[in-house]
């Protein structure tokens, strides 16, 4: 197989890009690979997303750009730049401008995963709670009304009577 | 246990066993973790950053994750050595190429690997061979059980556990599988692949991360989001695609050995000369290569090279490793000439 792009050389270097959802395959000689390489267009990187992300929503720019942590010193405007944040203070002092970010990131704003066993007994029943109503909410959805019925007796049994209004 | 003792072997991941190992190379999970009481790295000074990695070092050596556990401090190593803990997969690129005191600790089996002061405080990573992720979830899970106990993680009852970046908020997890699909690619169906997968809020990627080239046919589909679903329900929702991409893939085959099985043959026979007998063979080509052979392993067209052996070169012939072996720094000629050589060795019996 020649170069595509000298037409010289045998090519040796078989590259695939990801552009979007589409691959696209070039097949060049080394020379020509390297020359090319640094300007390939690659997939973008959770932090490109991010940034991209971030410049989207950001109605309460005004408004959160004279916040700053007073723990770590880290600005709103420092958070929009480098898509880092400075210590864990921070989810709590940026929420109002992270919430909505979070929400298009991840598409929800609550945690309902693991806790840690330090966080305390309540906060996990309290997180089990939840991942069996949404898995009660998908029963309900695919019309599976014996599953739906088992999963409603365990978040019954499980958060007794006092906070089944939750 | 030194780094130059790892080298001419490799980790337990890279065996070719497990469920539907022809096409899943591994499974792998990892954990962000970061402890309360400190500032994220980015922010965190000098003096904060020695300190944590003395901290978190400490507790994961009390804590009894492995009896072989051993630590590297990567800011005392040559940058060779660090390639060479990136493409064993036991660090990132980004832990590689960082400043400062950071460091990472394994076990012999390379199973699971810790990231001390990586973007996060802490990373925790298990990676098995095949199609294994709920088992790589039990076994990360005791392990960050244990750290837990020692360490205060920040955390949230609303946010869950707080990373550097807001992208792996939540469970702090990723979970990931590597696929060797050469047949979609040749057909030209990987797009589709790619399509469905990302409708589920999956991604796909290179085989070392993100931003990295695909090469070798080997794709790396992982979770997106972290935040709002468990840690169970995100491994479920990659569980429930993977058996499709295979079949996908096995139908790809079939259709190629039926329509075209003397271009099939023909390519593979090809690429298996060539690396019996190359004199020069660049690192993508050899990727190109091996990928090619190992697709005749699977299809029973080459009979004479185990699994393991193929599977290996995809990590034994990569820059670090040959210049790990060789015990020098080399050029990009040299380097070539090396693992052409290196290949022609471990294929002929
Ligand atoms: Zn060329
Ligand atoms: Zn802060």
């Amino acid at each position: 197989m020649k170069c595509e792009s000298c037409n010289k050389k045998h090519a040796t270097v078989h590259l695939t890009e990801i552009v979007g959802n589409t691959k696209k395959e070039r097949h060049l000689c080394e020379e020509c690979a390297q020359s090319v390489n640094t300007h390939l267009t690659k997939i973008p990187s959770p932090t490109e997303i991010l940034t991209s992300l971030i410049n989207q929503v950001a109605p309460e720019i005004n408004e959160m750009s004279k916040i700053a942590c007073p723990v770590c010193g880290l600005s709103y405007l420092d958070f929009r730049t480098s898509g880092r944040l400075g210590c864990p203070m921070d989810y709590t002092i940026f929420r109002k401008g992270l919430t909505p970010i979070l929400e298009k990131m991840h598409g929800s704003t609550q945690h309902v995963g693991k806790v840690p066993s330090r966080a305390g007994k309540e906060l996990i029943k309290k997180n089990e709670l939840m991942q069996l109503r949404n898995e009660l909410n998908k029963a309900v959805e695919k019309e599976d009304y014996e599953k739906a019925a088992e999963l409603r007796d365990k978040i019954y049994e499980l958060s007794g009577a006092s906070d089944e209004n939750q | 246990m030194k780094i130059s003792d790892l080298a001419d072997n490799t980790g337990e991941w890279l065996r070719g066993t497990g469920p539907e190992s022809d096409i899943v190379i591994s499974s792998r999970i990892r954990l962000a973790r970061n402890v309360a009481r400190f500032p994220f790295l980015s922010r965190a000074n000098l003096k904060q950053k020695k300190e944590l990695e003395e901290v978190v070092r400490d507790r994961i050596k009390e804590s009894d994750i492995a009896h072989d556990l051993c630590y590297v401090n990567l800011s005392e190593v040559s940058p060779i050595d660090r390639l060479f803990l990136v493409e064993r997969h036991l660090i990132s690129r980004e832990h590689a190429g960082g400043e400062g005191e950071r460091g990472v600790a394994f076990g012999k089996s390379e199973t699971i690997s810790l990231m001390v002061n990586e973007e996060d405080h802490l990373r925790i990573q298990v990676i098995r061979s095949g199609f294994e992720l709920k088992e790589a979830w039990k076994t990360i899970d005791e392990v960050d059980n244990k750290l837990e106990k020692k360490l205060c993680y920040a955390y949230s009852s609303r946010f869950g556990y707080l990373t550097a970046c807001p992208t792996n908020v939540g469970t702090g997890m990723r979970a990931s599988v590597m696929l060797h699909l050469p047949a979609l690619g040749m057909t030209h169906h990987i797009e589709k692949v790619f399509n469905a997968v990302m409708k589920l809020g999956l991604v796909v990627r290179g085989l070392y991360g993100e931003g990295t080239q695909v090469s070798g046919d080997l794709y790396q589909i992982s979770n997106q989001f972290t935040l709002g679903k468990s840690e169970q329900e995100i491994i479920e929702i990659i569980e429930g695609v993977i058996p499709r991409i295979t079949s996908y893939e096995r139908m790809a085959r079939k259709a190629l050995v039926s329509e075209s099985r003397e271009q099939l043959e023909d390519r593979i026979w090809r690429s298996y000369g060539m690396l019996k007998a190359a004199r020069l063979i660049t690192s993508e080509e050899i990727m190109h290569l091996l990928s090619q052979v190992r697709m005749g392993v699977n299809l029973g067209i080459i009979n004479d090279i185990e699994m393991k052996t193929l599977n290996e070169l995809f990590i034994l012939t990569l820059p670090g490793h040959l210049q790990k072996l060789e015990g020098r720094e080399l050029d990009s000629t040299q380097r070539n000439v090396i693992r052409a050589a290196y290949v022609r060795k471990r294929l002929e019996k």
